[in-house]
């Protein structure tokens, strides 16, 4: 199915694709081409393109769903000086801190799995089944995991180490901690699967080489396996920070609601709490603006990396 | 001598790949299990009793909610299917005048965060009366998962030659008709990884169903089971009780198709 998915010719990355027909058929082509690209023109032009309009206007105004008073910069200097959002951008470089060990935990994994030991098919299905899963219900079961009365406690009662009684969402720093093992937990199977993609695409002679000049299995994976993955690794690792980023809500919401006090709050979460909980929907959308900011900032570092590598 | 060293490092490759198993099938073995407890049962770490599956079939309609899921996902997943077919042919085969530039613009659309246009979005559709309407909720699923299906019909349709398509207008078809008898048969594998992909996506969402669809009878399952969290509902074999029956039908499209889903998630490198 994959091969199926790939196209015959290696695609620009521009739209350069339509075929030049003979000229006296090029009127009507291009206007049925028109036609057909118009629904999801119109659709991302009303629901996409004019809301981000918007967000960028309203952040400069101290908009309440109503009345929307220009105030220039003042939600954006109001950043600077709102101790909330430095603690919100705090976790968020916790996540990004997280990321490697999000990475590295898959590709050592991976690496085993690419052993292909007996039942190997199935282990590959059940790290991928979490991709499935909503963060809600992820959440749920994060949350018996990690409570005073939880599985963590009656496991670590079971090893014999139950004087040590965690009670990790009570605290900001411990609960942020138990976020991000949720999280690292959740992304594991994509990013195996994404790791056992690029192995199956390296070629088994280099391994057999590299045995029969005595590399052990740990120089293997250092010297060969890590630099020839070096693009999947860089692709999980940009998927991996924008889920981070962007799609931790759910989790969040579900698992502490933000707390205790901002210690679980990203920014995406503080767009939401600022937009609808307080109500302040102008400085929410200067928030928003930031998180897409970065958001930006990272797509277009993708970009450039899988640029310089076609060069 | 040597195969046995073999065989044993085989074994604790095995046996560490088992461990991991357990990690990632734990949780669901005990959302299983806790489900099929009562409260006190749960307390106890033994037995098995239907009872907390009524406690949950009272706090929230259930049944409701999980229809209210099948709508809003097969009408957004299907408008995005309709939009990024459509669109893909017009950007990878026929091509007008700036078509390389709209769909790059479309592709950016992919770096906007659904949390970024979340306020404004939700004013206007409020302003056009569609809160609490599928409709709404539809629409705005719709266009957060277009811009990535569009890319992956476009970059597929790019892969069918374009001689097939100048021998059919040769032969008289219409675009139309070209689209809907050879272009839509030929993408039966990306269509099916597009929608795949887009209902786990819109049957997972809370954000979108929190703020759209806010009174219980429109609720989608994801949404209700959230807030019976959030209203600090203390009975855990009811909470997982929900999170099995909202979990149920994505992992059933999981199992069927695992490939696709894999294919999709892979599309992005094997440029």
């Amino acid at each position: 199915m994959t091969t199926a998915l790939e196209p015959a010719e290696r695609p620009s990355p521009a739209g350069a694709g339509p075929v030049a027909p003979p000229s006296y058929l090029r009127k009507p082509q291009r206007r049925a081409g028109i036609l057909f690209a118009l629904p999801v023109i119109v659709l991302e032009l009303a629901l996409l393109a004019l809301p981000i309009a918007q967000a960028v206007y309203y952040s400069f105004t101290n908009w309440d769903g109503l009345k929307a008073t220009w105030i220039g910069l003042a939600n954006y200097q109001r950043l600077f000086s709102d101790s909330t959002f430095w603690r919100v951008v705090l976790n968020n470089l916790l996540l990004l801190a997280a990321v490697p060990v999000a990475i590295l935990i898959p590709l050592l994994v991976a690496y085993l799995l690419n052993e292909h030991v007996s039942g190997w098919r199935f282990f590959r299905s059940a790290y991928f089944l979490p991709t499935a899963i909503s963060w809600v219900v992820i959440g749920m079961v994060a949350i018996r995991f990690f409570a005073v009365n939880g599985i963590l406690n009656h496991l670590l009662d079971a090893v014999g180490l139950g004087e040590i009684n965690t009670n990790m969402l009570g605290g900001e720093l411990s609960a942020m901690a138990a976020v991000i093992i949720t999280f690292i937990w959740s992304v594991f199977g994509t990013n195996t699967i994404i790791f056992i993609t690029g192995m199956a695409t390296l070629d088994r002679e280099v391994y057999e080489a590299a045995r029969v000049d005595g590399a052990g299995a740990f120089t293997t994976f250092r010297l060969i396996t890590i630099p020839m993955l070096m693009r999947f690794i860089q692709f999980a690792f940009i998927l991996t920070l924008i889920t981070a980023f962007t799609a931790l809500f759910s989790l969040i919401f579900v698992m502490t609601g933000g707390g205790p006090g901002y210690g679980t709050t990203t920014l995406e979460f503080y767009v939401y709490q600022q937009g609808f909980t307080v109500g302040a929907f102008g400085y929410g959308a200067a928030i928003g603006i930031i998180l897409f900011l970065v958001v930006f900032a990272i797509s277009l570092a993708q970009l450039r990396l899988f640029r310089s590598r076609l060069d | 001598m040597r195969l046995t060293r073999r065989q044993i490092g085989r074994a604790v490759v095995f046996a560490i790949l088992a461990v991991v198993v357990v990690v990632m099938l734990f949780p669901f073995a005990f959302m299983a299990v806790t489900a099929f407890r009562s409260y006190d049962q749960y307390l106890l770490g033994s037995g098995f009793s239907l009872d907390s599956w009524s406690v949950l079939f009272d706090a929230i309609p259930v049944l409701q909610q999980l229809l209210n899921s099948t709508i809003v996902t097969v009408g957004a997943v299907s408008l995005i299917v309709i939009v990024s077919t459509t669109g893909g042919f017009a950007f990878a085969k026929l091509g007008f005048r700036g078509s390389g530039m709209v769909f790059l613009m479309v592709l950016a659309g992919m770096m906007i965060p659904m949390q970024s246009i979340i306020i404004p979005e939700f004013v206007n559709i409020s302003t056009v009366g569609l809160v609490n309407q599928f409709p709404g909720a539809i629409l705005v699923y719709a266009a957060l998962g277009a811009p990535f299906a569009t890319y992956l019909m476009t970059t597929y349709f790019r892969g069918i030659p374009g001689e097939l398509i100048e021998a059919c207008v040769m032969d008289g078809a219409s675009y139309w008709q070209i689209f809907r008898k050879i272009m839509v048969p030929l993408a039966i594998p990306a269509i099916t990884t597009v929608a795949v992909l887009q209902v786990i996506q819109v049957w997972d969402d809370l954000l979108v169903g929190l703020l759209f669809l806010q009174t219980p009878d429109v609720r989608t399952i994801t949404v209700g089971l959230a807030t019976l969290q959030t209203s600090r509902m203390v009975n855990v074999p009811a909470l997982m009780g929900g999170s099995l029956i909202s979990a149920l039908p994505a992992i059933i499209v999981y199992l069927i198709f695992q490939r696709n889903l894999i294919a999709g998630l892979t599309m992005g490198v094997n440029k």
